[in-house]
């Protein structure tokens, strides 16, 4: 699994009246595919402040001092507003904390959710269309440099093959997906209907089974209901026959329709037992012989002759094809990166010096981005974020250099000029009631670390690769891409219509848990509770079907049993989409259930990092502790130890560890210098000087050495 | 606390408190009984909507109530109408039924007994209108009534001690003191022995006025002048809160979240309560500062022997600081236990399903836990017998029919 998102050493800080905030000081952090990450920390411990950072939409008086957010070969921090238009709520979505202001008010809410549906689909098809032709394209090429322009013909004839086949099998699957959602919501609704009839509460039956009658035909499928159209087509006459015949106050004709539903629902059920053709295989197949019925045969025998069909005639050449490019390109790529590890010995000699002018160092930026952009393996389906941005970043570091180089001594004799006229004018004893703004100077060492540090950033990852290039699996890789490729021509024809959308967003409204969905979808935000609202900002969030979802404290001003429903829910998406999420919240109850790894924030630095059974079962730093025994759990009878005080001043963070003053275990140099990261097992780290080897060993407080025994022993550990 | 020196502050007698938006009755609190006894702290959960701030409100008399009573030490300080209304009204439906009913067998007695029916129903509706009356009466002069109990208490204590002294001068002295504390107790109202902590620290705090003005605002309105007592009162809760002398001169939003909500918290102690109402005060607060919040009234609690209704949806804190807990669903009162026993025994289906959602900071268990879902129209068959609130086992009572009292019992062997 490959990273899909990292951070690598952001800061960023805010410009305000008094002086500039260090919101986020140095923070470094990365989630792959499927996993999530939780930041746990006060209010003001800048834990919000990163999330907007990864979304660009930081507040205007904010500065980025330095770092990197790496996302899909980009440098989210660098590119331009049209880019990040792109990603933003389509690949990374985020639910807000507040759900009024991000609720439009004076729009139904069914079409605040259908809306991204709507216009996502129609840019995707468009852009998934053009992704699918380039990947192909580009395996084409590849392909032809191994084997010689002689097979072009036969290689682009292969390649059209897979583009067609590849499309009808998506259409044929699409319209498989619809009747069997439709035959499975028809199920639940007269599972429904029956269990209320059986109760002789009161239901309005008559629309229930015009509902059912006109559902009914949709079920219809040539793969899903072969052999059961005759049937389908009876009920659905015996449907609309005791729809124009119920009575009310008839128990007979009560218990005729429960009959006759309780015989559809076991129909129903019987028809979505079958198992599942697969499409890829019957596309080539109907492709290659456009006049089969294909229904001729129950799906296990079709699936089997389809395969061996599809094998023989075309996959087998087609895998060991396209793993020959994947491999070629791969190689080339290794060969690159060889050269550019020649040529960085010497950039690093000329950037270690101190000694360089412009032009030279932007000449040799450009011989080396050259070099780095040859490596990028467009075959390969991970990107590798590292090579894409390198050029711009190096770039960019150079720019900050020369600018600081340009700009220290203007504001050096710019606060000289001003605190002299202040001395004057305080001398001539007047009263001054405005303050020298300090001089804003960039230590020029600090910059070039900053450029050394890309370049070895590269080099080691380079080794890296350049070492394991023996062991990458090709095959597996190949299979990848055809996943891929698979993936994108299903959204090529997933047609999005309106209808399709106002079902598919109530379907999403049921899921968050938002009752009576069809009412309420043509509703307005006002009309809604609190929890209500908050749920259908998830259920815009998930709309777009996002690769990344930001949660920034969701469901603080939820109750129990509906944060915990919209846990489960993100959970379970998570699961089904493989999203990733980084969830935000100063309630480390919350996320035991849901997070991954665990980073506890505290005055714009993570604290400490690891594993959610790390951070519950051995938590090292003190301010975790504070944080785990300053809530009560069912067993708690003790008095809380709450946490004294209150967060520092980030206009002035403190020169030694942050929470030293609030910290009862502080030792001397917590107040005096920075503790670096001790690690306590590779996949856990904490900064605080309590892990260094001569530090006094310190316990964590009672309550928390209690619940730890207490859980392990629920746990059975 | 012992069982038989259980001092009953407040009760609640089947409150009721309906909304009416358009044609629509929206039935907020639905017939909610309990008691809440001297000192302890009585918590109210739920989900949101589910009425638990309304009925909070309710006792504070900040809505007029529906129906039901509401008694604080002893004297009633709200009461609804709507159930005596209900009362004539039916009682008028039932009588003209039967009265037509003797009309059309038109026995030879049907007229003595039509005069009878008669005098039946003026009697119902004579003592409902009474009942009215009375509640009228009560919600609008509850507060004169203390005052005026309050002010013969003053009499005879200073009839009292002016007739056990002799010196004039003391004597002169004695009648201004008692002139001023009766001018006091005129103004004092038993509902402000009841006090209010609202859940949003910033909302609730007025943004012009400064910490001492918000402070000593209740002091002010019930006639205190005395401009050095107030700043020794305010400087007195500021420290008793957690704060210092020099905050009293600032504003709301020089103060961080915790501190806000402590400057909310000696508004109303420094009424000197006998009850506190704490509707949500931590859930807008950070986990470190919930945990200072939680410390502080517990303490008010211990040095002032407060009692507090506490209401949250916070379980974990809900259990860790009540003594009993009501759980509330759509207006009613579903479970009522001491909060040990509803955690170890929930019985109510909607009980069982809140307890099973609580977060715990654990993961091993999180990630086995199986939340139970809670349909309350699948739960229960309510359509022959009907529920009420009964007591299953001593102390614990639940929200049930016959046929669930009888299942409940049997489960814990009671």
């Amino acid at each position: 699994m490959g990273k899909i998102l990292e951070v690598n050493n952001l800061k960023i800080s805010f410009r305000t009246q008094g002086g500039t905030v260090k919101a986020v000081r140095d923070i470094s952090f990365d989630i792959e595919k499927g996993e999530t990450l939780a930041i746990v920390g006060e209010s003001g411990s800048g834990k919000s402040v990163t999330t907007k950072a990864i979304l660009g939409i930081l507040a205007g008086n904010s500065i980025v001092e330095g770092g990197e957010i790496l996302f899909d070969g980009k440098d989210l921090l660098k590119i331009d507003e049209e880019e990040m238009h792109k990603i933003r709520g389509d690949k990374i979505a985020m639910i807000f904390q507040d759900p009024l202001s991000s609720l439009n008010p004076i729009v139904k809410i069914g079409k605040q959710i259908t809306e991204a549906m709507l216009l996502k689909n129609k840019a995707s098809r468009r852009i998934s269309r053009k992704e699918f032709n380039a990947m192909l394209a580009c395996l084409k090429k590849n392909l032809i440099e191994v084997h010689g322009s002689a097979a072009s013909a036969e290689i682009s004839e292969k390649i059209k093959t897979f583009d067609k086949f590849n499309i009808v099998a998506i259409k044929y699957e699409t319209a498989y997906n619809d009747a069997h959602d439709k035959a499975q919501e028809l199920i639940a609704d007269i599972g429904e209907m029956l269990s209320y009839m059986e109760r002789h509460q009161k239901i309005n039956v008559k629309e229930k089974l015009g509902d059912i009658a006109k559902k009914l035909p949709r079920v219809t499928n040539k793969f899903l209901s072969a052999g059961y159209d005759d049937k389908l087509a009876a009920y659905a006459t015996t449907v609309a026959s005791l729809k124009s015949s119920y009575d009310e106050k008839s128990e007979e004709s009560a218990a005729k329709v429960m009959a006759a539903l309780a015989e559809l629902k076991a129909t129903l059920e019987e028809i979505l037992s079958a198992s599942r053709p697969d499409f890829f295989r019957i596309g080539y197949y109907s492709m290659m012989n456009p006049s089969a019925t294909l229904v001729d045969m129950s799906i296990d025998e079709l699936n089997e002759m389809t395969l061996k069909f599809l094998d023989e005639n075309f996959m087998k050449d087609f895998i060991s094809l396209e793993t020959s490019a994947i491999k070629h390109s791969a190689e080339r790529s290794i060969a690159a990166k060889k050269k550019v590890l020649e040529a960085i010995p010497e950039a690093r000699t000329y950037f270690g010096t101190k000694k360089f002018d412009k032009k030279g160092a932007k000449a040799q930026a450009k011989k080396l981005s050259a070099l780095v952009s040859n490596c990028i393996d467009k075959l390969d389906i991970v990107k590798d974020s590292a090579t894409y941005t390198f050029g711009s970043a190096l770039n960019n570091a150079i720019d900050k250099y020369f600018l600081a180089v340009k700009n220290n001594p203007k504001e050096e004799a710019r606060f000289k000029k001003q605190s002299a006229k202040r001395e004057k004018l305080v001398k001539r004893g007047k009263t001054v009631d405005w303050k020298v703004v300090p001089a804003v100077v960039y230590d020029l060492d600090d910059l070039t670390d900053n450029i050394l540090k890309i370049i070895n950033n590269i080099a080691t990852k380079y080794e890296n690769d350049v070492a394991n290039a023996e062991n990458v699996d090709f095959s597996a890789r190949a299979i990848a891409f055809i996943d891929s490729l698979k993936e994108k021509a299903s959204l090529v024809v997933y047609k999005l219509t309106k209808r399709m959308a106002k079902e598919k967003a109530i379907k999403l409204m049921d899921e968050v848990g938002i009752p009576d969905s069809r009412i309420r979808y043509n509703q307005y935000p006002f009309e809604f509770s609190g929890g209500m609202r908050q749920r259908i900002v998830i259920a815009i969030a998930l709309s777009a079907n996002p690769d990344i979802l930001i949660c920034d404290e969701p469901t603080t001003a939820l109750d129990v049993t509906i944060q915990a429903q919209i846990l489960e829910l993100i959970n379970n998406l998570k699961k089904e989409r493989n999203l990733s999420v980084i969830f935000i919240t100063h309630d480390l109850g919350v996320v035991a259930n849901i997070a991954d790894k665990i980073a506890v924030m505290y005055a714009g630095k993570i604290v400490e990092y690891g594993t959610a059974d790390d951070i519950f079962y051995d938590p090292r730093h003190p301010y975790t502790w504070a944080l785990l025994s300053s809530m009560p759990d069912l067993d708690t009878e003790e008095k809380l130890e709450a946490i004294p005080g209150t967060p520092p001043n980030m206009i002035y963070p403190p020169v030694g560890d942050a929470f030293a003053a609030r910290n009862k275990y502080a030792l001397k140099i917590d107040f005096e210098q920075q503790p670096p990261q001790f690690d306590v097992t590779p996949s856990h780290w904490a900064a605080t000087w309590l892990l260094h080897p001569e530090a006094p060993k310190v316990e964590p407080p009672q309550i928390i050495k209690e619940r730890i025994e207490r859980m392990k022993k629920r746990g059975g550990m | 606390m012992a069982e038989q020196n259980r001092e009953v502050l407040l009760r609640v007698e089947n409150l009721c408190q309906y909304f009416k938006s358009g044609k629509y009755v929206n039935k907020a609190v639905n017939n909610v009984s309990f008691d809440i006894y001297k000192g302890e702290v009585f918590g109210l959960v739920g989900e949101s909507g589910c009425g638990k701030t309304t009925t909070g409100r309710s006792i504070i008399k900040i809505y007029d109530i529906t129906s039901g009573n509401v008694y604080f030490k002893g004297q009633r300080v709200a009461a609804g109408t709507l159930s005596y209304k209900e009362a004539i009204k039916s009682a008028r439906k039932r009588i003209a039924a039967e009265i037509k009913e003797l009309e059309a067998k038109n026995e030879p007695d049907c007229k003595e007994k039509v005069a009878e029916k008669k005098a039946e129903l003026a009697k119902i509706v004579a003592e409902n209108k009474a009942a009215i009356a009375s509640a009228h009466h009560d919600n609008k002069y509850s507060d004169r009534d203390y005052a005026r109990s309050l002010v013969a208490q003053l009499k005879k204590d200073y009839d009292a001690k002016i007739a056990a002294t002799k010196d004039p001068m003391k004597i002169a002295e004695l009648k201004k003191q008692y002139k001023n504390d009766v001018r006091i107790a005129k103004k004092t109202k038993l509902i402000t022995k009841i006090q209010m902590i609202f859940q949003d620290p910033i909302a609730s705090l007025n943004p012009r006025m400064t910490v001492k003005e918000i402070i000593s605002e209740g002091l002010v309105i019930n006639g205190i002048k005395d401009k050095k007592y107030l700043e020794e009162k305010v400087y007195e809760i500021l420290e008793l809160v957690g704060l210092v002398r020099e905050h009293a001169g600032r504003y709301p939003h020089e103060f961080s979240g915790g501190q806000r909500q402590r400057i909310g918290i000696a508004r109303s102690v420094i009424m000197r309560p006998d009850m506190i109402i704490a509707d949500e005060p931590i859930s807008a607060l950070d986990v470190s500062i919930q945990a200072q919040v939680i410390n502080l009234l517990n303490e008010l609690r211990e040095n002032l022997g407060l009692t507090i209704l506490f209401i949250a949806h916070d379980l974990s804190v809900v259990k860790y600081f009540s003594d009993r807990i009501g759980v509330m669903y759509f207006g009613n009162m579903v479970e009522l236990a001491d909060s040990n026993e509803l955690f170890a025994h929930p019985m109510h289906p909607y009980t069982r399903s809140l307890l099973s959602a609580i977060p715990q900071p654990d993961p091993h268990t999180e990630k086995q836990r199986q939340r139970i879902t809670y349909n309350a129209a699948l739960a229960h068959d309510y359509s022959v017998d009907k529920p009420s609130l009964r007591e299953v086992c001593p102390g614990h009572f639940v929200y049930c029919n016959d046929a669930e009292e009888k299942a409940y019992k049997e489960e814990f062997g009671v």
